[in-house]
Formats: structure tokens, C-alpha cells, sequence
């Protein structure tokens, strides 16, 4: 990537700027870039050009150095990226390392973060579900965070829209808690799991759904995928490593060429946002100061639209450190609550039992969607608990060869390449709401910076006692329907994960109704800066169960379409 | 003598090229080290001979490679001395001699010179040699050993096959249909 600077403040202005390239940054510039309109996409790590910045891509696990295993220099230096399941040899070089990024627990928080062209868009679980109208009104019927200013109809066409050109695979399973979406083949429950759906439909009716999970891969590509030059997904399963085939979706195989392909895409690395400039004539924002990390140079650059799409912790980041005559508190934030209500998913909870039936199958080759998803079945249509909201689940079932690696000599040898299958093994984990809290926070140290000035981040969040009732009924229902299925040996586990080790948080600059009581409007404008919007995950007024990565797509196209017609309309 | 040596440094120089300077079989080495660099432990050319012909006892060589000829030995050092922490690097070496010693006081001979039903045999019952940090030694290059050999290039390509892009997935394979 050449070094886009410009002499001159002409050369450093385009429509529309974009903060990070992200899945959700990524849907910016491809809408705007589709659409006309001049786009500077600004990543603050380098650039990962889709295939030939797959350094591992292809390698076979005896081509490994360690064989996928991290060293433990390397374990000491990355505590938190360590944490992450995804962290390994074949994948580390996608993650943000710990020591050259600090920030400040004031709680323990694992901060995971992808910090490169296509951010963690490469290292994504791609799961897909769409929000339902019940998890929209959630905080108006139960009184906590804010009413959301829009509802499921507002953001289906969305949806739809972004489904058709990521590709999503999965059936259309009539559930009004997860509304379907335009699908390609699923992949199939394989035996158990199938089973376990049936014995679940039996027992409850149709209160309770274990359904294929919906992911982001290419089942059957269609004429859309196939122009943006991915195809089918092999089922490697080694996604985190990028994909050749662009099997799976990220901005680095899909949006980005995408919009690149316009001409009207700049996209500039090793560009970190120090601040988004305000213009107090003007009532608007005007551009951002960036700080080129390879020159240490302080550089501006000036839109007429600002997207903030920095990842949720980031944004909040940047947002408080926009600091103005007009904004002392950061942009947007006369009311004081930019940083708060942080949420996050609580995914500490697992379960897992084994089954001694069908034993005349076995899997052969590898599921992408992972196997089932056990939608949210909590407090759907009324409060029951003493807690409020849900969780939703996953499921799935697999045997394997166990080698039997006792002996020594002829007899391991021969053992070793010999093993009998397993009998299945069934495994779920909790994935749960968490309710937006005031103390759960994040602020900028008023003296320590990092290497390029910008003020650490503060973050304070944690579980609170509603969270461990979520654990205890997920528990308690979970070994039941396992009980019911005749599932043997099923065990609980807390995993004592930290808030953060989710990869979902989400809040800080809330959508709402109001601008007393919340950051963004319903278009996820700043009610007090109408030409910035924040479509990552900062927006999010509640948490749901749903994985958030399809929400925010979705969420940044409408945005985008709005604020398209904004400026036709001379609003911005 | 000296067209020996010669012979020898040309094969070395030749052997660096060939095998990105980590695998140097320990018969050309006249330093008295360890044939791959090593950062955090320090063993010397007899352990690491001992170490090999314990990886080829594990797993011996009979019409398909075992752990020398997949030098497996070697792997077993570069993870314990990258992977392993501090506490086990020093157990692992000082399990290490303290194995060199045993297996000569229990065989009467060196590990390296004994037949191979006789290190089986020893192998058995590492047990009884009651030391924690030979046992953990033992452990550590038995469990090792087996990671590095189900990983290797031969065996994923001739015994347990791995594929990197099977393209199917099938959750209802019949059982004994391989």
C-alpha cells in the first residue's frame, strides 16, 4: 500500500471516512464505495491482502514449527490473546499482541483484538443469527438499559441484504425467537444430534428448537459469491488462518476487493485514529487526526461522513478522546454516559455427557456450522425466572478414536495407528444475555498514553449475580433435556472464563430514543453529531443471545443507506 | 586425517544447506553439544544420543520408520525448550542424566548399547526407579514422542491420513465402512 498522505488538504478529502475495516467497517466501504461516494477506509494495523497474506494457509500441521502449539515466551508476552481459543502457532499473527497494546484492568478483562486490514473478521466464529422482534423489545417490557429506537421490521430488509452477499447457511426453520433469513443449503445435524433434536421436540413441543447453526460459509455458492471470486467451502476448518477459497466470509475476501473493485475505495494502513475533529461553525464533525505508526506523523483527514467502525472498546476510545470546546467530555457526550453500559456475553457454562446408542454412525469429513444451535427459550413471552432474559446453546456430538498409548515399543507403535472409535460424546455451551449495567465502564487514563499518545483505556466490567442464575438454569435445563435424551455421564463445567474472553462486548455509545439517556439515535447518529455514526458494536442497547456480528452488518448497511440519502438531501 | 576432516566440514556445510542447519545427525559432530540450537536447556551429544535411542525404543523402527529415523528426539527437545516452562526444562534435563545413570546401574551397560527387549523391558518399569524427576522426564519425551510421530510427515501421509480440505461432511457415515 502506497503511503496515501496528500499534499494538500484537497488530497486529504473524501465523502466519506470509515474507521476500521472490520466486518462492519467493511460493509461501510462497500456500500458507500457501490453508491459513488469516495471512501477512505483507515485500519490502524497493516494491510492482509486476501490469500497471499495467509502465510499458514496451506500448511499441513507437521509443517508447523510447534506443531500449532504457542511457545511459552509467547504465553508470558500475550496473556490475554493466549486466553483465546482461537490463539495458536497458525493463527497468532492475526491477533493484536498484549504487550504492544496495553490497557488498564481495572476488573480482569480480556481484551481480544485483531488489529489489521479485515480486523477480527478473519478470526470470527461465523455464527449467524438474526435478532428477533422479542430480543428488540426486550428492554422496554423488562425495564433495563433503553427501549431500542428501531424493532425487527426496521432491520430485516437488512438482513436480507447483507445475508445474500456474505452467504449464510441454514435452514429455514420457522422459529419466531430466531427469524429466518435468505439461506443457503445448511450443513446437517449429523445422528445425535438429530436424535437430540427429535427427543427435544417430543419432550417439549414446540417450546424448545435444536436447529443446524446458521453460519457464514459458502454451502453453495451462487452468482454473487462466485463474482466476488469465493467458492465453495472446503471444510477445512482452519478459518482462522484465512481462506483461499474464501469459504467463509470476511471483509478480506468479500468487501473489501469488493469495494476496491469500484476505484472509489482509499484504504490506508498503519493509520491509528487519535480523534474525529469537530468544527463549532459548522456544528459537524470535518475529519480525524491519525497517526501514521510507521512515522510517527500526526496527519488530517476530512469527510463530510464519519463511520466509526473501530470495534466496540475502540470506538468508545476514540469517541472519548474527541475532545472539543463544544464536546470537553468526548463527541456526543453532554450526557455523560459515552462508556457505560458495557455488556458482553457470559459464555462460562458447558456441559458435556456421552451416549452409548447409534453406534452404527460416525462422522466422516468436517461440519463448518460446528453442528446445533438451541435457541433462547427463556422468558420468551413472559418473565418466569428470578432473572431477567435468556440464553441460547450450542450442540453438538462427536466420536473419536481413542489410541490406547500405555504400552512402549512394537506394541505403542502399533496402538498408536490403531485406535477403536469412542462412543458419541455430546457437548454444549451457554451463550447468555448479559444485562447493560452503569458500573460496567470504560474511560481514558488521564496520564498514561501509548506509543502514539493516545490515553489507555480503562475497563472496568464483570459479572454480577444475575449472570450466575443464567448459569444455574442453563445447567439445570440442559442436564434435563440431556437426562430426557438418555445422555450418561453429563457433567457441568464452569470454565471461569473472564468477561471479554466472549469476543462479544458491546455498548458504551447506545442506540435510544432519547438523547439524554443515550449516545445514538435510531439511524445510529450521534443525536448531537448528526455526520458520525457508530455501527460496531459500541451501538448495541442490549446484548440478546444471538452472536452480533450479522447484527452489526446489517445495522451499518441501513446506516449507510440512510446516511446516502442524508446527504442528498443536504442534511449532513 | 585432514582430508577427514574435510570430508567431514564440506558434509556439515552441505547438511546446514540441506536441512536449514537444524538436523545434523549426531555421528559428524566433534563439539560434544546438542545438533540443534537450543535457548533455555543445555544437554550434551551423549544425552542427546541417549534421548534418540530412547524415542526409537518408544517407537521402533520395523518396515515403516520409528522415532530416530523420524528423529524424533529432536522434536522432543525443540518443544521442551520452547513450549515448556522454566520448573519442567530443569526437571526434563535433571530427569534426563538421572535416567542415563539408572538405566546403566539397572542394564549393566549403557541405555544406547542395550538390545532392544532389554529397553523395553526397562521402559516398563520406570516406575521403580522412585525419582520424580526421571519419571517426569520419561513422560514428558513418551508423550512428546507420540505427538511428534502422529504429526509427522509419514505418519499423516501413510497411516493416519490427514486431509487438509475434505470438502464433505457426512453425520451419518456408516461404521465400518472405511
Amino acid at each position: 500500500m502506497a503511503n496515501i498522505g496528500g499534499e494538500t488538504r484537497k488530497e486529504r478529502t473524501f465523502d466519506v471516512i470509515v474507521i476500521g475495516s472490520g466486518a462492519s467497517g467493511g460493509w461501510a466501504a462497500k456500500e458507500f464505495t457501490e453508491k459513488g461516494l469516495k471512501t477512505l477506509v483507515l485500519e490502524r494495523g497493516r494491510d492482509v491482502v486476501h490469500v497471499k497474506d495467509y502465510p499458514t494457509t496451506n500448511l499441513y500441521p507437521y509443517e508447523l514449527e510447534h506443531k500449532g502449539e504457542i511457545t511459552y515466551a509467547d504465553k508470558q508476552e500475550n496473556p490475554v490473546a493466549n486466553r483465546c481459543y482461537a490463539y495458536k502457532e497458525d493463527t497468532k499473527h492475526f491477533f493484536a499482541s498484549d504487550a504492544a497494546h496495553p490497557y488498564i484492568q481495572d476488573k480482569e478483562f480480556d481484551w481480544i483484538r485483531g488489529y489489521q486490514v479485515g480486523g477480527k473478521s478473519l478470526l470470527w466464529a461465523r455464527q449467524t443469527q438474526r435478532w428477533s422482534e422479542y430480543d428488540f423489545e426486550g428492554p422496554a417490557r423488562d425495564g433495563f438499559a433503553v427501549d431500542w429506537p428501531i424493532r425487527y421490521a426496521d432491520i430485516a430488509p437488512w438482513y436480507d441484504h447483507v445475508e445474500r452477499f456474505v452467504g449464510i447457511a441454514g435452514n429455514k426453520d420457522g422459529l419466531d425467537t430466531l427469524p429466518d433469513g435468505d439461506f443457503l443449503p445448511a450443513y446437517p445435524l449429523n445422528a445425535v444430534e438429530d436424535y437430540f433434536k427429535k427427543t427435544v421436540q417430543q419432550h417439549y413441543g414446540s417450546t424448545r428448537h435444536v436447529i443446524s447453526a446458521r453460519c457464514a460459509h459458502l454451502s453453495e455458492p451462487k452468482p454473487i459469491h462466485i463474482e466476488q471470486g469465493r467458492v465453495k467451502c472446503q471444510h477445512r476448518i482452519l478459518c482462522q488462518r484465512g481462506c483461499p477459497f474464501g469459504g467463509y466470509f470476511s471483509s478480506n475476501s468479500s468487501t473489501l476487493p469488493w469495494a476496491m473493485k469500484t476505484g472509489n475505495l482509499t484504504l490506508r494502513p498503519f493509520s491509528t485514529v487519535h480523534s474525529i475533529l469537530y468544527d463549532q461553525d459548522q456544528e459537524k464533525a470535518v475529519g480525524v487526526k491519525v497517526i501514521d505508526t510507521d512515522s510517527g506523523e500526526e496527519i488530517d483527514f476530512f469527510a463530510k461522513v464519519i463511520f466509526v467502525n473501530a470495534s466496540t472498546l475502540n470506538t468508545n476510545q476514540i469517541l472519548m478522546n474527541s475532545i472539543s470546546a463544544r464536546f470537553p467530555n468526548g463527541l456526543g457526550n453532554d450526557n455523560g454516559l459515552l462508556g457505560q453500559y458495557i455488556a458482553f456475553h457470559n459464555y462460562t457454562a458447558r456441559i458435556t455427557a456421552s451416549y452409548d446408542g447409534l453406534q452404527e454412525y460416525r462422522t466422516d469429513g468436517r461440519n463448518p456450522a460446528g453442528g446445533g444451535y438451541i435457541p433462547n427459550f427463556r422468558n420468551v413471552h413472559r418473565q418466569e425466572t428470578d432473572f431477567l432474559r435468556g440464553w441460547a446453546a450450542t450442540f453438538g456430538a462427536s466420536r473419536q478414536i481413542i489410541r490406547n498409548n500405555d504400552a512402549v515399543g512394537e506394541e505403542l507403535k502399533s496402538n498408536l495407528t490403531t485406535g477403536e472409535w469412542s462412543n458419541w460424546k455430546v457437548h454444549s455451551h451457554m451463550m447468555a444475555e448479559t444485562i447493560p449495567k452503569e458500573e460496567n465502564r470504560v474511560w481514558l487514563d488521564e496520564k498514561q498514553t501509548d506509543k502514539w499518545g493516545i490515553p489507555l483505556l480503562h475497563i472496568s466490567v464483570e459479572y454480577a449475580a444475575d449472570d450466575g442464575q443464567r448459569r444455574s438454569d442453563y445447567y439445570e435445563h440442559m442436564a434435563d433435556m440431556f437426562e430426557k435424551a438418555g445422555f450418561q455421564d453429563i457433567r457441568t463445567q464452569d470454565d471461569g472464563r473472564r468477561p471479554g474472553n466472549d469476543i462479544h462486548e458491546m455498548g458504551g455509545a447506545r442506540m435510544g430514543h432519547d438523547p439524554k439517556t443515550s449516545l445514538l439515535n435510531k439511524w445510529n447518529q450521534l443525536h448531537l453529531c448528526k455526520n458520525v455514526y457508530v455501527t460496531d458494536g459500541a451501538c448495541m442497547t442490549s446484548t440478546a443471545t444471538q452472536n452480533p456480528t450479522l447484527t452489526y452488518m446489517a445495522l451499518t448497511a441501513r446506516a449507510v443507506d440512510h446516511a446516502v440519502s442524508e446527504l442528498k438531501k443536504r442534511n449532513l | 586425517m585432514s582430508e577427514k576432516i574435510n570430508r567431514r566440514s564440506a558434509l556439515r556445510t552441505m547438511l546446514y544447506i540441506a536441512g536449514g542447519a537444524l538436523i545434523l545427525p549426531a555421528c559428524y559432530r566433534d563439539s560434544g553439544r546438542a545438533s540443534i540450537a537450543l535457548v533455555n536447556i543445555s544437554i550434551d551429544e551423549s544425552d542427546e544420543m541417549l534421548l534418540e535411542s530412547l524415542v526409537e525404543a518408544l517407537i521402533p523402527a520395523d518396515d515403516t520408520p520409528g522415532g530416530k529415523g523420524l528423529r524424533l528426539h529432536l522434536f522432543v527437545l525443540k518443544m521442551v525448550d520452547d513450549c515448556h516452562e522454566p520448573e519442567s526444562q530443569q526437571q526434563f534435563v535433571e530427569g534426563l542424566k538421572k535416567f542415563a545413570i539408572w538405566s546403566e546401574e539397572e542394564l549393566s551397560k549403557l541405555f544406547i548399547d542395550a538390545k532392544s527387549n532389554e529397553k523395553t523391558e526397562l521402559m516398563t518399569r520406570v516406575e521403580e526407579s522412585g525419582d520424580e524427576s526421571l519419571l517426569s522426564f520419561f513422560k514428558t519425551t513418551k508423550r512428546r514422542t507420540i505427538q511428534g510421530y502422529m504429526n509427522s510427515q509419514y505418519v499423516m501421509t501413510n497411516l493416519v491420513k490427514y486431509e487438509i480440505a475434505p470438502g464433505r461432511y457426512n453425520g451419518y457415515f456408516p461404521m465400518g465402512n472405511e
